[in-house]
């Protein structure tokens, strides 16, 4: 466990309370705007995305997939760490755990936006059809969206108690076997939390893997190459925020977690090197010049795929194979931030090459679904770069998501207690 | 612009089988097809189809783009394929609505209830032939729409997907869809395919046909003939 003896009953707000209301200032600035933008994109429909009939999915599915690949590997991390009894973890699980709940969290907001008549959300519920794998998604986020917040709360509530915080909920016993008691807890919702992380990527895997239509999602490797790549970046998150948060005071840890933490990335990220060598080999190796995986080194996503894989996986991997450079908070942090980097392009590459192109390639093409000012209505094959709007709605998110995050580390006890 | 006039005499044509009808299918006989974009025009009307949106649509085969030809001169051939919903008999796209707003009706048809659809799109995802189109605005027809024929065309909302409903308001009152009824030279024909007697399943054991992708295993209910004049090209995408 934590070496910290001086527990901090009262979160100190003192210092550096002047840069938190800044940052909390530009972050409701962002909300704000993206709000803004979410309103006019209401009001004209999404012909203000960059998306059409060709492109159907864009930048807010992409941040989707990439949101909850974030959450899977966060959550991942801390109940495989406390099911498999890893000591290092201790410091920084109650904050994994906050960064699954808060990115969970966000990539559920992310599919608001993406729907044409999102007014109409709530037929989702109303009429399920089972057979979606988007309802298993939808179902699949909100359980664990629920065992996310019940996780935190185990963690935390003797710590909220003792402050006499409202979000213990009721908590009062603060005593050693209490929480005893609750760390045996944490050890079943484990359990339960690590199959429910290893199932939300999945299945989001799914919405994409299943479908025939599209050459490019269509494969078995899907769910597996989802999950390394939220183990990934997950990871590279908790990291990331480990660091900044140790800034703060709120969590403390030694250099030598960031070295863990550095070699169990290098690890995670062979391994995803290691799947998209499998599938771009299964892809690439029949010669069939149609094939969306002969697009990934040549033409127009060939840059694309080359910054997922050397910005990404070769990079990063370099930097934290090396011991004598991992043992360096700030390579740790920059490998970490290029892991996160190479994942979000990954996602973008999915929905890009895999929507692309069109199925039937025939001329004129696909109808784009709104006129356009010049040239063809009709397109087979199509460039998405993602509109202004979707850019600053897609911010406002992340924003909010910023700020429950710096919200949680407010006012939630962090820092692990000497215990069990 | 003046509203279309309201004479539709000669479009009405009925065949009474269709109402009854188990499996309603299409045949679309390429030989016959001369790439003119009739039925294309006479669906927008029927169904008050926004600009820029298509339910149906003319491909030329073989050429770089639309209207060129395939091959090499003086060896050239010409074909087109128009193409709509193929109302499949397993419709990835129904298995994939979150919210069952699309879905196979008793006599083959796939529909989509447009007050049900939340936008997602991911029918147009599963759809493995484009033939599903989404109101990325509020759809904008040109002239006004004033031309639901038979029975009303709903009305379609800003942010739903919509796409070819074989004109279900027609052909459930025993009327042909307007593209089969529109074209002039009678390359579409519509049936029931469960009836062995229909003209439809007389041509599909008769002559050579295809599906598209028939290895996706969707079982398309539009079928095209494969072609046998002096243009032939094969009969493959």
């Amino acid at each position: 466990m934590s070496s910290v003896t001086s527990e901090t009953t009262i979160a100190p707000a003192a210092r550096g309370s002047r840069g938190l209301t800044l940052w909390i200032g530009v972050l409701v600035v962002l909300m704000a705007v993206g709000f803004g933008a979410w309103v006019y994109q209401l009001k004209q429909g999404l012909q203000i995305t960059n998306m059409r009939d060709n492109v159907i999915w864009g930048l807010y599915i992409i941040t989707f997939m990439f949101f909850v690949g974030l959450s899977a590997g966060g959550l991942i991390i801390a109940s495989a760490g406390r099911l498999f009894d890893v000591k290092q973890f201790a410091p920084i699980v109650r904050l994994a755990v906050v960064e699954a709940t808060v990115t969970i969290a966000t990539a559920a907001m992310l599919i608001i936006p993406d729907l044409g008549r999102a007014q109409r959300i709530l037929n989702l519920f109303f009429h399920a059809h089972w057979m979606s794998p988007m309802i298993w998604d939808v179902t699949v986020i909100l359980i664990y969206l629920v065992i996310s917040l019940v996780y935190l709360w185990l963690y935390t509530r003797r710590d909220l108690a003792v402050r006499g915080s409202w979000m213990a909920l009721g908590t009062k016993d603060t005593s050693d076997s209490a929480r005893a008691h609750d760390y045996r807890l944490t050890y079943i919702l484990a359990w339960i939390a690590l199959p429910a992380a290893v199932l939300v990527h999945s299945i989001t895997a799914w919405i994409f893997g299943l479908q025939i239509s599209r050459g490019f999602w269509y494969s078995a490797i899907m769910p597996p190459l989802f999950i390394t790549s939220a183990l990934v970046s997950g990871l590279s998150l908790v990291i990331v925020l480990a660091f900044v948060v140790r800034r703060t005071g709120r969590i403390s840890f030694g250099d030598d977690l960031g070295a863990f933490l550095g070699g169990l990335l290098a690890v995670f990220l062979a391994v995803e090197a290691f799947l998209i060598l499998s599938e771009v080999l299964a892809g690439y190796y029949p010669g069939i010049p149609t094939d969306a995986v002969n697009q990934l080194f040549s033409g127009r996503y060939a840059p694309g795929f080359a910054v997922e894989i050397v910005v990404g996986l070769v990079i990063p991997f370099v930097l934290l194979a090396v011991a004598a450079w991992r043992r360096r908070p700030q390579v740790v942090v920059v490998a970490s931030v290029l892991a996160l980097i190479g994942i979000f392009v990954h996602r973008a590459n999915l929905i890009v090459i895999g929507l692309g192109k069109d199925p039937i390639a025939l001329p004129p093409g696909t109808p784009l679904g709104t006129p356009q000012v010049s040239g063809s209505s009709f397109a087979v094959s199509s460039v998405y770069f993602p509109s202004v709007w979707e850019f600053l709605i897609v911010l406002g998110i992340v924003a909010l998501s910023a700020l429950l995050f710096t919200l949680a580390v407010r006012y939630l006890p962090l820092r692990e207690k000497p215990s069990a | 612009m003046t509203a279309l006039s309201t004479s539709y005499e000669g479009i009405d044509v009925a065949d009474p089988a269709v109402k009854d009808a188990t499996r309603l299918g299409m045949v679309v006989d390429q030989d016959k097809c001369i790439g003119c974009w009739t039925c294309a025009v006479a669906c927008k009307q029927q169904q008050n189809v926004g600009i820029g949106l298509y339910w149906l649509r003319v491909l030329t085969v073989g050429g770089d783009a639309m209207d060129v030809p395939a091959g090499i001169f003086p060896a050239l051939t010409m074909a087109y394929q128009s193409t709509n919903c193929f109302h499949c008999d397993n419709p990835p796209c129904v298995k994939a609505c979150p919210t069952q707003a699309t879905y196979k009706m008793d006599n083959g048809i796939v529909n989509v209830d447009y007050e049900r659809c939340i936008g997602c799109r991911y029918c147009m995802v599963a759809c493995p032939y484009d033939n599903r189109v989404f109101n990325w605005r509020a759809p904008v027809q040109e002239p006004p729409a004033d031309v639901a024929v038979v029975g009303e065309t709903p009305a379609r909302p800003k942010g739903a997907v919509e796409k070819c409903t074989f004109c279900v308001q027609r052909t459930t009152e025993g009327l042909l869809p307007r593209c089969v009824v529109a074209c002039p030279t009678g390359a579409r024909i519509f049936g029931d395919l469960d009836d062995p007697d229909s003209e439809v399943s007389i041509l599909l054991r008769e002559r050579p046909s295809y599906v598209v992708f028939p290895e996706r295993g969707t079982e398309p209910s539009l079928h095209y003939l494969i072609r046998t004049g002096p243009n032939a090209v094969g009969g493959d995408l």
